[in-house]
Parts: C-alpha cells; structure tokens; sequence
C-alpha cells in the first residue's frame, strides 16, 4: 500500500471517529441535558388525568330543610368500544336511548384520540331504561354506566329566583373560568344562589389518572384522588314563609283574574328580619321551576309575564302611597309640622297658585294631623307637607330610607337601584312636581327597597344589609363562614318621631284606616297601603308595605301586585294571607291557653 | 476444515464484537415486540434463527478464498441486477413500495443484498483499472457501474438505499486514489446536478420526509410523529435509561413507530439510556475499526476495496439510521446493521463480516 493510501486510511478512520463522537455528543444532550424536557413529554404523552365530579354543596333554609341537593343521575357513556361490534351497539344505543345514530358517531369522533376517557352518550339516564340497557347487556360490549351527581330542587319552583339554577357553563364563561379549572362540560352555577355562591358550592372534582397507549386506549389506572363535596350554604330563608307568600300571592293574583282583571299577572313579595336584614321570603311571580329550566326555556322566553326576572329586586314600581310615611318623618324632622300639627282637608286643595289637587274620589277627610293622614292616606295633607318642604328636602329623606340606590343584597345579582324623583336626579324637576313626589308618583323603586323600608320603619332607622346566607359549613359540617348583621346606615331622627310614625302606621290597620282588614289577624299589624298610577288605560299597581307584630316586629313585609288595583284589592289580600298563615298557626296554641 | 495457520489470522475481535452487537439486538428486539403477538419471544426466536443462517453462510465464506469473488463478480454483478429488476415485477407491496420477493419462507429484499454486490464488482472493477484515475474522466465508468442498480433501487423507490451507493461509491474511489479534488468536483457537480432532479422525481412522502426533518412539529401528527416520538423516547431515557422489558412507555405504549425495525435505536435508548446507546455506538467504533485495519493489512487492492466499502456501507447505515432517531439525520428507512429486525440486512450484513474475516485471515500468502 502507497504512503499517499496509507495517509487516505488515516482520514477515513478520522471521519468514522468523529461521526461516533458527533452521535455521542447528541444523545448526551438529548438524554443528558434535555432529559427533564423530554421526561415531561414522555409523562405528557401516557398519563391522562379523568375528573371524578364532586357532588355540589346543598342549600338549606334557616331551619335545616334542604332546598337544593343532588340525586345521582346515570350516565351511559362509552368506553373501549370494539371497533368491529361498533355499528351494532350505536344501533342499539340510538333504539334505546332515542338518540339519532348520528349524534352517537359525532360524539365518538369528537373523542377520537381520548378514548381512555369514556364518550358520554346520554346523561341522566332514568333506571327503567338503564334496567333495559343492561338486560341487553350481550349486545352491547363497551356500555357502561357511571352515576354522577345531578342537582336537584325537591321543592320544584319555590323559592326559584333565590337558589337559581345550574347549567353547562357557556363559551365566554368558559373562557373566564377556564384558569381557576373548570372544563368546557362542566355545570356551573347560571342565576341566584347557584351563581353567586359558585365558588363554595361547587367542591372540588377528584381525579383518576390513567395510563394510555398511542392510540389513547386506557392501559391502567394509576391513582384516584377523592373529590371534596362543596360546601352546604344555610340561609336566612325560611321556607314555611316562603311557600305561604308564594301561595298567597299567586291565590290573590288568580282572584282577581277569575274577577275580570285582565291586566294582572305579575308581582313580588319580600319579608325582611328587621332586626338583622335576613331576608326571609322573597317572592317573584310567577316562578319557573329550576329542575327543567333549559327543557322549559322556550316556554320561559316566551311568556308575557317574564318568569326569568326576579321582580323582587329587578322590577321597578312607582311606589305610591306608601311613600307617605317619608314625607311624614320629613315634615317632623324638619319642623314644618308637629304631632299637633293639624291640616284640613276638603277633598280640593290649590297649590302654588293655580295647581288644583284632590284627595283619592275628593273625599274630604277634615282636619288630620300626621297620624291620622297617615291612617286615610290623605293626600291633601301630604301635598301640603310636600309643599312646605320642597323637592329637595323630601329627595333627601327618600334617600336616607333606601330609595334610588341599591339596597346592598349581594347574594343574588341583578339588584337594580330605581330613581327618586326629585331635583337632584331630574334636571326638568319643577317646583310643583313636589307636590306627586310627596304621594309617591314618579319615583321607582324594587320591592327589596320598599320591604328594606318598612324593616327601618320597624327597627328606628337602621339600614342593615339584606342577605340570604347565613352560614356556609363544609361538607364534615364546620362553619367556614358566618354572616353577621351588616349595618350599613343608621338614621339619627328622633325617636318621638319614629313613635308617631309608628303610631300612624298601626292606625291604617285599626277600623277607618285604609287597611283595616288587618284588624282581624292574630298579630297586630302595622303598615302602609298604596296604589301607584301605573299609566293610561293601565289598573294601577297594588302595594303595601308594613311589619309585624308591631310592638315587637319580626317581620317586614313588603307586597307589590302589578295591575292590581288599589292598595286594598291585591296587596292587602296577599299580606293578610301572608300573616294568617303565618302568625295563625300558633293561634290553636294560643286558643288552649285561653 | 480450517487451516490451522488460517484460523490463527482470524479477527477473533471483530467476530466477537458481532456477536456483542447481535446479543443487544436480540435483548432490544424482545423487549420492543414483547406484546406483539402471543408468543412474546416470537420476534427473537426468528431474529435469532436468521442470526443461525447467517452465521453459516459466514462459515460457508470464510472457507472460500475470497479470490473466487474477485472471479466470479461480473456474475454477481448481473444476478444483482436480475433481481433488483425481478423485483419491480414480482415485488410485494408494503406501504407503496416495492422492495421484497416473496420466497415463501423468506421475504427477500434484493436491494440489501445489492450493497454487498456492488461492493464485490466495483471492487474489482477498481483494481483493474490498476490506480489509472490522472483524467478527470477516468471515474466515469465507475458512475455508470452503480448508477444502474442505484436506479433500479431508486424506482422501489427506497432514496435511502439508493443513497447509500453513492457514499460507497465515494469511499472506494477515495481509496482507490482519485484525486481529492477530482472527488470534490464529482461530487459538486452531482449535488449541482442531483437535487433538482431529484425533487421532481421524489414521491409527496419522501419529500414531505426531508421537510419534517427540518421542523418536526410542522405537522406533529402525522409525518413529524415519528421524529417527535422518538426524540422523546431518546431523550426521557436520561443517564441510565428507563429499564427493560416494561419501563420503556414510549416503546410500550405504542409511541414510537417501527420500534424494532427503523426505530429500534429510540426504543434501545429510552430503555438503556445514555450509558446503554453509548455501549452500542463504542461497539460500532470497534466493528469498523477493525474493518479498516482489515482493509489495510489486506494482501490484495481487491481486499482493501471490498473492506473499505463495508466499513462505509456500515459506518452510513449507523450515521443515518442513529442519526435520524436523534433527529439530525432525515428518515429514510436504513436499518441499523445487527440490530434492526430484518432477515435480509441481518444476513447481507454478516456475509459482509464473513468477507471481511475472510480477507483478514488470508492478508499473508501461503502456499498451498
């Protein structure tokens, strides 16, 4: 061999030297330096995580009786289906289920490289048909069936707009809520309590980590972390009010339909604890039942009356007479009248010159002070009060009471704030529209405000903030949290002033006053009618506002049926029903006593 | 059988180190094919039954004096190029090419057998042209004698293979003693010439190959996933790998692809890790090592050639095969000689080893 071939050999050994070392020094990096990379990848590409849906949280009133809770529903979901058998089972399934076979290939091809996961084909599946799935059992390899927590209201549409309903969470929702964990089929909280308490009702989902080939077959399960149930919310409710205020409003609303009122329909009662702001009741008819809400949503949609809106706090009323009792406070605390003051009445009284008012059908109820106008409901008297104190004096005092802002209930959403009509929210406020301001025309409010009102006029002025969670314990039964009474206002009027007012409204209950057909209930009442003129051609709206019993009260009761006439036709009906049956259960008892 | 002084002149180093490289494939190709049918060692047994017939045929060559190739390579030459013709015809199909003649109890793949072949002829062709390569033209006769089974190959079409020709084409002229820069410019005038030829020519898979190579995520699901899958299978093995027969998830899971033919090198280096592909590549060292120290004690130029060519063929088929499973190299489909399940490259490979030890033990000239 030739030194310039010998020299060549070299050269050829050099290149297979350094294409081993360049070989070398690649894997060394791969496996060397990347190989936490790599490591996650690897564990990416065989471990699949499975949520194990935790059950939510139930909902109780203030007596323990459950309000929402969970049953298991069936599932029949598909996993590790035969390719071969596949068409038969579909066939089958599609039979049984009534499910089109082609949504049962859809759902399979959405899955396509998850099938470690099982393709849920139906939920909620009842036991007849799940018995009938299984006595098939032969035909239908790859079948099974979970059981996963469906909510459920046994109360069906009591106490709707308060708990809410839950359904899949929607894309934008998803898009928020995605971070914090949540899967793009999970159920969530959409309205009321259920929304709002989201966060403690929903527990937290467990998981099943499984191993999966390339095909993404489950291969084994390696580990199950247990979910934790969500958190059981107790609220301020109480669900023997709650039902009697449904009935009752809903029996007052088919009266007067059945009497050939073709207006009325719709209305709303809230029932405050005036020594702590709980809400106790709140109503808002008519109602749809959260257990079918999506089936029935075309329905729901549709319906003239708008079930889906909670009326207790987003609908807005002119409020009517039972604004008087602000007009009265103010015309005290301003010094423009005393207990002795008295203003007469002829039924006809002119205002700034040429503004002719009347009082209610010109009933001329003669020389009242403040207890007794408040008694008739007179309105010359408060025309002259509103006079005396200007719009923006009697703007003030609406405010303090509540009026034209919101309330403060944050445990459902959606509370509106209404309007007081006064100088400072209207530019186009003349001086003589005090005179509708002082009887209550022109300004909105909710009845949560009005139901807040009549609980200041109970408890001397303090504002507490209305709320609907009591307490909030986990699912071993400790209290996470507790809600305590909020102050959020407190009045400084005088307390002789509260007394008169106090005095004022207990007379509309004793014979003469305009709700003297409480007079008759076990409790002694006191309260403040109203009707508000709800437009042309329009029934006026029907309310009342008042607490109970009203040396000590419990309760503050408001009622507002739209279209339903005067104060006396709806709104003293339903409230009279409302006290009845609460306050008349005790009335065997009492009667033994006697 | 054996001369005694024959015996003596034998590798026994380069045999064993064969044998070393086998014992590891036959470990890798059970723990890769371990659930692919219900005999778990099914793969091994035929893979080890091969190893049987080829180590015969090793035999059967180590008795012959290799000058009988030197004789008989036009011969081999034109039953090469029957059979790489035969199987464009009688060929059976495996994912749109044509490589394998079905001999019942064998599945004969002519194009792993052509290495060897080409390698006999154009040995010989060289030594007769006696080391006569002043004109820049004297190579072109070699160009011709692969180019026509290079062409046969590249219709199957197998472009890895056919590739492979060229790059032993170059190593045995190197060896031969062209000039450095006449190779140079053979070789710039090929690429020149070549590639653009050579893309209109390529099937949408081959090419969509070459561009994956480049970016694998490009299309992660399908054409990438075998780059990608492998990469992680190399690189998740770490240090001392994950462990054999169970441990190895992308190799039992289903992850990597050809895990015990193409790819077995991913499958050998999630399981062994860094510590085990290192072993493996050291082994290879030592294989064409002692290949080349064949070729340079071979007593003939004839010898020299046919070693220099087995080392390039070799030395390629590691480069390009390891290579893409660490993803520096495209896929191409080159088994890695030993180690890939195949019976053709397994036994094309160790009558190579038999030429090779045959040229070996007969560097000095007895008389007989």
């Amino acid at each position: 061999m030739t030194k310039s071939l010998r020299r060549r050999m070299r050269v050829f050994v050099v290149v297979v030297i350094l294409t081993v070392l360049v070989l070398t020094a690649r894997l060394a990096w791969l496996q060397i330096y990347q190989y936490d990379h790599y490591t996650a990848k690897a564990e990416g590409n065989r471990l699949r995580d499975l949520p194990i849906l935790a059950t939510r949280g139930e909902i109780k009133d203030r007596t323990g009786q459950i309000l929402a809770t969970n049953r298991p529903g069936y599932t029949v979901s598909l996993l590790g289906l035969d390719r071969q058998k596949a068409a038969d089972v579909i066939r089958y399934l599609s039979e049984i289920l009534a499910i089109e076979e082609e949504e049962i290939r859809e759902k399979i091809a959405k899955q396509q490289f998850k099938s470690y996961a099982p393709i849920q084909i139906a939920t909620d599946v009842s036991p007849e048909i799940v018995a009938q799935l299984e006595e098939r059992r032969l035909d239908l390899p790859g079948v099974i069936y979970e059981t996963q927590p469906v909510r459920e209201y046994p109360r069906q549409s009591v106490a709707a707009h308060i708990l809410g309903y839950v359904g899949v969470i929607r894309e934008n929702q998803y898009q928020e809520l995605k971070r914090e964990g949540y899967r793009f089929t999970d159920i969530i909280g959409q309205s009321g309590l259920e929304a709002t308490y989201e966060k403690y009702l929903r527990g937290q989902d467990g998981t099943l980590r499984v191993e999966t080939n390339r095909f993404g077959n489950r291969v084994r399960e390696l580990e199950r972390i247990n979910p934790v149930p969500g958190n059981t919310l107790h609220l301020t409710l109480d669900l023997q009010l709650q039902e009697i205020a449904e009935n009752a409003l809903a029996q007052v609303i088919a009266e007067l339909k059945e009497s050939g009122n073709d207006q009325v329909g719709k209305g709303a009662v809230v029932a405050l604890d005036p020594s702590t702001g709980g809400i106790l009741a709140l109503v808002s008819y008519p109602a749809y039942n959260p257990n079918t809400f999506y089936q029935d949503y075309n329905e729901i949609r549709d319906n003239p009356d708008k079930p889906e809106i909670n009326k207790a706090i987003q609908g807005t009323y002119p409020i009517g007479s039972t604004f008087k009792p602000v007009g009265a406070m103010a015309a005290l605390e301003e010094g423009s009248i005393t207990e002795k003051t008295h203003i007469s009445c002829g039924g006809v009284k002119t205002f700034f010159g040429s503004d002719r008012r009347r009082c209610y059908g010109y009933t001329a109820h003669g020389a009242l002070n403040v207890v007794g106008a408040l008694q008739k409901s007179c309105n010359i008297f408060f025309y002259e009060m509103g006079y005396r104190l200007g719009g923006e004096r009697l703007g003030q005092y609406a405010k303090d009471f509540g009026f034209g802002d919101l309330v403060g209930l944050t445990d459902i959403r959606g509370e509106v704030p209404g309007l007081i009509n006064s100088p400072e929210t209207r530019s186009d406020f003349m001086p003589g529209d005090v005179l509708s301001a002082a009887i209550g025309q022109g300004h909105a409010i909710t009845p949560l405000q009005l139901a807040n009102y009549g609980a200041m006029l109970a408890n001397g002025g303090i504002h507490y903030r209305p709320h609907l969670v009591k307490e909030i314990t986990d699912y071993t039964g400790q209290v996470i949290f507790v809600q305590e009474p909020e102050i959020l206002k407190k009045l400084d009027y005088e307390q002789k002033h509260w007394e008169i007012i106090h005095r004022g409204l207990e007379a509309v209950t004793e014979p003469g006053g305009t709700g003297s057909s409480l007079r008759t209930l076990p409790v002694k009442v006191a309260g403040k009618t109203g009707s508000a003129e709800a437009g042309p051609n329009k029934i006026s709206h029907s309310l009342f506002v008042g607490y109970a019993p009203s040396e000590a009260p419990e309760i503050a009761l408001a009622v507002v049926v739209e279209n339903g006439g005067l104060g006396g036709d709806a709104a003293v009906p339903t409230a009279k029903l409302i006290f009845e049956a609460y306050y008349g259960e005790d009335i065997p008892e009492g009667n033994e006593e006697m | 059988m054996f001369d005694r002084r024959l015996l003596r002149n034998l590798d026994w180093l380069l045999l064993l180190t064969m044998m070393a490289i086998f014992a590891i494939s036959l470990i890798i190709i059970t723990s890769t094919t371990v659930n692919f049918t219900g005999d778990p060692l099914y793969f091994t047994k035929r893979h080890a039954i091969r190893f049987g017939a080829g180590f015969i045929m090793l035999i059967i060559i180590l008795n012959l004096d290799y000058t009988y190739l030197y004789r008989f390579a036009p011969y081999i030459y034109i039953a090469n190029m029957i059979l790489l013709v035969a199987v464009l015809f009688f060929g059976s199909d495996s994912g749109g090419a044509q490589r394998w003649i079905d001999l019942k109890f064998f599945e004969l793949q002519p194009s792993e057998f052509a290495k060897l072949a080409i390698i006999i002829s154009l040995a010989r062709h060289l030594t007769d042209q006696e080391g006569n390569f002043d004109s820049f033209f004297s190579a072109v006769p070699f160009f011709l004698h692969v180019a026509i089974p290079m062409g046969l190959i590249f219709r199957q079409p197998d472009l890895g293979t056919s590739i492979v020709f060229i790059v032993i084409l170059i190593g045995m002229l190197f060896m031969s003693g062209v000039k450095v820069k006449h190779l140079a410019a053979y070789l710039g005038l090929g690429l020149a010439a070549g590639i653009p030829l050579l893309w209109f020519n390529l099937k949408d898979y081959q090419k969509m190959r070459l561009i994956i190579f480049t970016d694998p995520y490009r299309d992660p699901l399908n054409d990438g996933y075998q780059i990608i899958q492998s990469l992680i299978a190399v690189g998740s093995g770490g240090l001392y790998g994950k462990g054999l027969f169970a441990e190895g998830t992308q190799n039992h899971l289903g992850f990597l692809l050809e895990q015990h033919t193409d790819f077995i090198f991913s499958a050998y280096a999630e399981e062994t890790g860094f510590i085990g592909a290192v072993i493996l590549l050291f082994l290879f060292l030592v294989l064409i090592l002692r290949i080349i120290r064949v070729a340079s004690q071979a007593r003939d130029t004839f010898g020299t050639l046919v070693c220099i060519g087995i080392a390039t063929m070799m030395a390629f088929h590691v480069l390009i095969n390891v290579g893409m499973t660490i993803g520096i190299m495209p896929v191409t489909g080159l088994p890695l000689p030993f180690v890939s399940y195949g019976g053709s490259s397994l036994l094309m490979n160790m009558m190579a080893i038999g030429v090779v030890l045959n040229i070996g033990m007969r560097r000095q000239k007895y008389m007989f």
